[in-house]
């Protein structure tokens, strides 16, 4: 399987091949965001409601007077960063623990797991509005609380696969070589699910996305005066008559990136055999 | 068989009470309580600490923690959630209609979208890798790739300010009758079908193909049973039971949708009643919410459970080996 | 087609064969696409006849296309593979240009197949006897009940106990060796010309497979069908066929009657295909050297060692009330420093078990196993290093044994780490030398596992385990997985490394006749009690207890029928 050089893998299908150009794109423009922006993010740089294509605003302003350009390029990066940093460590620390409950086994297991069902009991949206209730928007709230929210699934997935490699031969005779817990998850298991955590990754990334301007759409998320794309598409309804492209342009914007990471997750996972058509909530 | 049901049982029962205890604790672990988080910082201003106090005690929030913890789980088995601050309405009354509202456009949207799903996934995991396969699936990825809130923004664009055919936004109030729910609540069913429909339907694929992937179904093959017989009396049955979770979690996600929807929409149901409590702080109001989200989740996922432990020969007769 | 034209007599030879054989593959071509995107032959230019009536046997390892080669027969490729060339004619038509609807009526009805493993290819869930009715309905029209009566004749002729029992019964609810009459019995439901028969006992014990094999050749005398036996195992097919075919990627290295083939070989690889079966009647080996004279103590003993699973508390386990039965029930026995001893039986007979408890896999549930003095009841991770040194295992999957993520080197170097403290140059020296004792290359070391054959993959798992200078080896079926052709090669440099370094070693298998080449003494486990124990050749020349001799008639099938 990991015979296959990556670029074959990144390339084995059009859509696969789309995918992975949305997603350099977006991550490369985000990245390098604050080289070319033409103003501040919350410099009234201009009249109000200036539609697009004019002279110094390409994409025209909003109902304040910002340009909108350096808005919309900025907007991605606050939801990249937390989708991101949310997603990582949701699939770092849930499948270590995942991969100890299945090593381990017993009552830890049974527990972890009876966390993990509570845990996905509540849908994503109603935990995040407990947790904003409770402790207020803010960016750390919020990789936090998206951290937590798709741990379980990450873990529970981590775990299932980590289950198919204990049982194996290999795990037994590190066991009889007296190697500790912690080396036999480490040095043994967890090479052996790192194509199910890469997946995971990014099927998490991409919910935590979608999750990210969701929220910030209601109101529960990133708050403002800093950009965000959902927080753009809310703030643009209001004048959906007269400056449609308010709302359009983030949502453009949100959709490509998903779709991207999306299609190249697809690739990605029917090329490592593994089926990435799966809970994303 | 019935040891395994009432297991399973027990299981959820076992759960519910520890996300009980995990929404009670959400709002205890703060400094300060529940009243703390609803006043504002203006409030705090305004009113003496004797005021403070006086109200602390008229909302019960001086005794211990495990104590209201009690008062409120019991509550909360017979629908008593407590009140609102603002005008000590009880909770229940409050959720009562947007509930109702919420479970009619729940309703809805699945009766159109699971056998629409089922029909697209098992039709595209017969022909999985030809043409039609191909192009079906990439459109479902972009269906669930384009965020709730930005299909419902566009349909709002297309359908009521470009062709005014519905109205932008839903001015129905909470205790409206079911026809004119029903009447409203078009754009927001279609709105999640899209999205929803385009992720079930990959799930229900991957286990149509799963099915037809059975050696079983090689056999019926080569004993000439004729494809249309194999697909309905073999692949399908088998398919039932990696569906049946999938159609769970389709359920689980839909709460998170309807939330959003009804906010782009302002439909009158249970999500809206959600932001505006979280808006106004009602503490109480997100803990009822939250735990009804809950109960229905691990509801239709002790449902799946259970319909495979009684559907499925191989569950069933475990015992009897 | 199907009447003989009268002035067929009359034609030259090749052509009167094509017009009285029943089938006639010719120059047939089958490939896949592999991972790499390649178009693949797993059959290749493959031809033969059948006549009405003739048995015909397939045999070749894993891989050799033999499989293929039946489904082919019935015009039916797995997804992912092609049809490349050839024809296969039945009756004079050609299967390869049906239609599917004649390729429908063709399946199951002139043509039909028992597939191998009749668990997975029984729908799970239909009752048992509706499927067998499912082929009645549609290749002869009959309507439920006439469906369901035939089916009950079927099952009957099939000597299936208690047949209107089993009718209502779901596939997991019968025993294998049932499920598989079941099978044959569907494929026998519209009396086919032709039965193809893919591995039908593979997945089935020894004393229910001889069952099986007896049942096919009767019914093949009743109803005068050809017959086409597919198997991995030579010595069936010298039970069931008069013909054979004997393939080798994919293509047939050698054709004709399985009598002549037997004692006239003529290709090398059919000759290392004969020589390569255990012979049970064969003079037995000395095993290792014998034990070393004068230890004060034998190096292994166990004493009235018990086990139970199910011993694991969690929440599963809480509420069971059902005790499970003793896996391993009161098994003792000694072991010299470099003596063989052997552990043979069925599955489920305990012999693994005991081997997981003497190197700590599990921990018994009541007995003794004492190691150079020392008792040793504890799991592996309470031993003393010493101890996890000296006693090394060697699983049956090779491919499971080793860590699909590790390079061999470092497979190698960790053992030795451990045990040594080798590090660096030192370990993989070392390592090199240990490869090569096993006939491996040194460049194998940058190597992950599954880049190696199964006999180097068990070739390394066994270096691995001497890596660490043990003095008792336990060996739990560790050719059972491989290739005939390989396993001899493994035994023999087995064999070699123990007589070099005097090593004992408890051999686990199923299989008799590699038992009796390498162990000095043998003990035979009926569901984990000890049947019978004693010397090899006494045990293998004058077995006292009924269950020896049940064993040792299954595997030295004689050769009596020529049909």
């Amino acid at each position: 399987m990991s015979e296959k050089s990556i670029i074959s893998v990144l390339t084995s299908s059009p859509a696969t091949t789309i995918g992975v150009l949305l997603v350099t794109i977006h991550l490369l423009s985000a990245l390098l965001a604050p080289l070319y922006v033409p103003y501040g993010v919350t410099e009234l740089a201009g009249p109000s409601m200036l539609a697009p294509g004019s002279p110094g605003h390409l994409l025209g302003t909003d109902v304040i007077g910002r340009d909108y350009l350096t808005r919309l390029v900025i907007g991605g990066r606050t939801s990249i960063f937390v989708a991101m940093l949310g997603a990582l460590s949701a699939v770092v620390i849930g499948g270590l623990i995942g991969v100890s409950a299945a090593y381990i086994g017993g009552f830890y297991d049974d527990a972890i797991m009876r966390i993990v069902d509570t845990k996905l009991s509540i849908p994503g949206v109603l935990f995040v509005a407990l947790c904003v209730v409770g402790f207020g928007r803010s960016i750390p709230v919020l990789t936090i609380v998206i951290a937590i929210n798709y741990m379980p699934g990450a873990l529970r997935i981590i775990r299932s696969q980590a289950l198919t490699q204990v049982p194996l031969d290999y795990v037994k005779c590190a066991r009889l070589r007296g190697e500790s817990k912690l080396a036999v998850i480490i040095r043994e298991l967890c090479p052996n699910v790192m194509e199910v955590v890469v997946v995971e990754f990014a099927l998490r990334m991409s919910s935590a996305i979608l999750a990210v301007s969701a929220l910030s759409f209601l109101g529960l998320g990133i708050s403002p005066p800093t950009p965000d794309w959902g927080l753009m598409v809310y703030e643009g309804i209001r004048q959906i008559y007269i400056a449609p492209w308010l709302v359009l342009l983030p949502a453009f914007l949100i959709s490509t990136l998903v779709i991207g990471l999306n299609f190249a997750t697809d690739g990605l996972a029917n090329a490592l055999g593994l089926d990435a058509a799966r809970g994303l909530y | 068989m019935l040891t395994a049901v009432l297991r399973r049982i027990g299981l959820s029962l076992l759960i519910l009470f520890f996300v009980s205890v995990l929404v009670f604790l959400a709002t205890e672990v703060l400094p300060g309580d529940a009243l703390d988080v609803f006043l504002t910082a203006d409030d705090l201003l305004v009113m003496e600490p004797e005021q403070i106090e006086a109200l602390r005690r008229d909302f019960g929030l001086d005794k211990p923690a495990i104590w209201r913890f009690i008062e409120w789980l019991s509550g909360a088995v017979t629908g008593d959630f407590g009140v609102t601050f603002i005008d000590k309405t009880p909770v229940s009354e409050v959720i009562w209609d947007p509930l109702l509202n919420s479970l009619l456009l729940g309703l809805v949207i699945t009766i159109i979208a699971v056998p629409v799903a089922l029909a697209i996934g098992s039709t595209t995991g017969y022909y999985r890798g030809r043409k039609p396969d191909a192009v079906v699936s990439s459109l479902a990825i972009i269906g669930y790739s384009i965020p709730d809130f930005v299909i419902g923004t566009l349909l709002i664009i297309f359908f009521a300010v470009w062709i005014p055919l519905f109205p932008a936004l839903i001015l129905v109030f909470a205790d409206a009758s079911v026809w004119e729910l029903l009447k409203v609540s078009i754009m927001p069913a279609i709105t999640v079908i899209i999205g929803h429909v385009a992720h079930l339907s990959r799930l229900l694929r991957a286990g149509f193909i799963e099915a037809m992937n059975c050696e079983f179904i090689e056999r019926a093959r080569l004993s000439g049973v004729p494809e249309k017989r194999i697909v309905f009396r073999h692949a399908l049955p088998a398919s039932v039971i990696p569906s049946l979770n999938s159609v769970a979690l389709f359920i689980a996600g839909l709460l998170n949708g309807l939330i959003v929807i009804e906010k782009v929409f302002g439909y009158p149901g249970l999500g809206l009643q959600l932001i505006e409590a979280v808006d106004k702080r009602e503490v109480h109001v997100v803990q009822a919410i939250t735990l009804l989200g809950a109960v229905l989740v691990i509801g239709m996922n002790l449902l799946a459970d259970l319909s495979i432990i009684i559907l499925d020969p191989r569950v069933r007769s475990h015992k009897n080996e | 087609m199907g009447w003989p034209m009268p002035w067929a007599w009359t034609l030259p030879g090749a052509f009167t064969e094509r017009f009285m054989s029943l089938l006639n593959i010719n120059n047939l071509t089958v490939g896949y696409v592999n991972p790499s995107g390649e178009l693949v032959p797993a059959v290749q230019d493959v031809s033969f006849g059948l006549n009405k009536g003739e048995t015909l046997g397939i045999v070749g390892e894993s891989g050799c296309g033999k499989s293929t080669l039946a489904r082919a027969i019935l015009g039916y490729c797995r997804p992912g593979s092609f049809i490349m060339g050839g024809e296969v004619l039945f009756d004079g038509e050609d299967i390869l240009q049906m239609s599917s609807s004649q390729l429908r009526d063709l399946r199951g009805q002139r043509i039909a197949m028992v597939p191998q493993n009749p668990l997975s290819s029984l729908t799970y869930h239909m009752k048992v006897g509706p499927q067998v009715d499912e082929i009645l309905k549609i290749h002869r029209g009959m309507d439920s009940n006439a469906a369901r009566l035939h089916t009950l004749e079927l099952f009957a002729g099939t000597n299936l106990p208690d047949p209107e029992q089993i009718y209502d019964r779901y596939p997991h609810e019968i025993s294998g060796g049932q499920r598989q009459r079941v099978v044959i019995a569907g494929a026998l439901a519209c009396q086919p010309a032709i039965m193809v028969l893919d591995e039908p006992t593979t997945a089935l014990d020894t004393t229910t497979e001889i069952q099986v094999l007896k049942l096919v050749k009767e019914l093949r005398q009743e109803n005068e069908m050809a017959l086409i036996y597919i198997t991995h195992d030579l010595t069936l097919t010298d039970y069931i066929c008069k013909n054979v075919l004997v393939m080798l990627d994919g293509e047939v290295v050698e054709q004709g009657q399985v009598a002549k083939i037997f004692k006239h070989p003529r290709t090398d690889y059919t000759k290392m295909l004969i020589a390569a079966i255990p012979r049970v009647d064969a003079k037995s080996g000395a095993g290792a050297s014998l034990p070393a004279a004068g230890a004060p103590q034998p190096l292994l003993e166990v004493d009235g060692l018990k086990f139970r699973y199910g011993q694991r508390r969690s929440l599963a386990t809480i509420f069971k009330s059902r005790e499970e039965p003793l896996a391993v029930d009161d098994v003792s026995f000694d072991l010299e420093h470099g003596e063989t001893v052997g552990l043979v039986g069925e599955s489920g007979s305990g012999k693994s078990t005991i081997a997981n408890i003497i190197c700590g896999l599990l921990t018994a549930t009541t007995g003794n196993v004492v190691f150079d003095g020392q008792p040793i009841n504890t799991p592996a991770e309470k031993r003393s290093l010493e101890f996890r040194k000296r006693i090394q295992i060697i699983f049956q999957d090779p491919l499971s044994s080793l860590n699909p993520r590790h390079r061999i080197e470092t497979i190698l170097t960790r053992p030795l780490k451990i045990f040594f403290g080798l590090k660096g140059k030192a370990a993989s020296d070392r390592a090199i030398e240990l490869l090569e004792a096993m006939e491996l290359l040194p460049e194998h070391l940058s190597r992950f596992p599954r880049q190696l054959s199964g006999g180097q993959q068990q070739r390394v798992a066994i270096a691995c385990a001497f890596a660490a200078k043990p003095d008792l080896i336990l060996c739990d079926e560790v050719t059972s997985a491989l290739d005939v052709s390989v396993q001899a090669h493994v035994l023999e440099l087995l064999k070699a490394i123990q007589e070099k370094t005097g090593v004992a070693c408890v051999f686990i298998s199923h299989d008799l006749g590699v038992v009796k080449q390498v162990a000095n003494k043998v003990i035979v486990l009926q569901k984990g009690i000890v049947a019978e124990a004693g010397p090899t050749e006494d045990v293998f020349a004058k077995p006292t207890h009924n269950y020896t001799r049940l064993l040792l008639a299954a595997a030295s099938r004689e050769n009596t029928e020529h049909t």
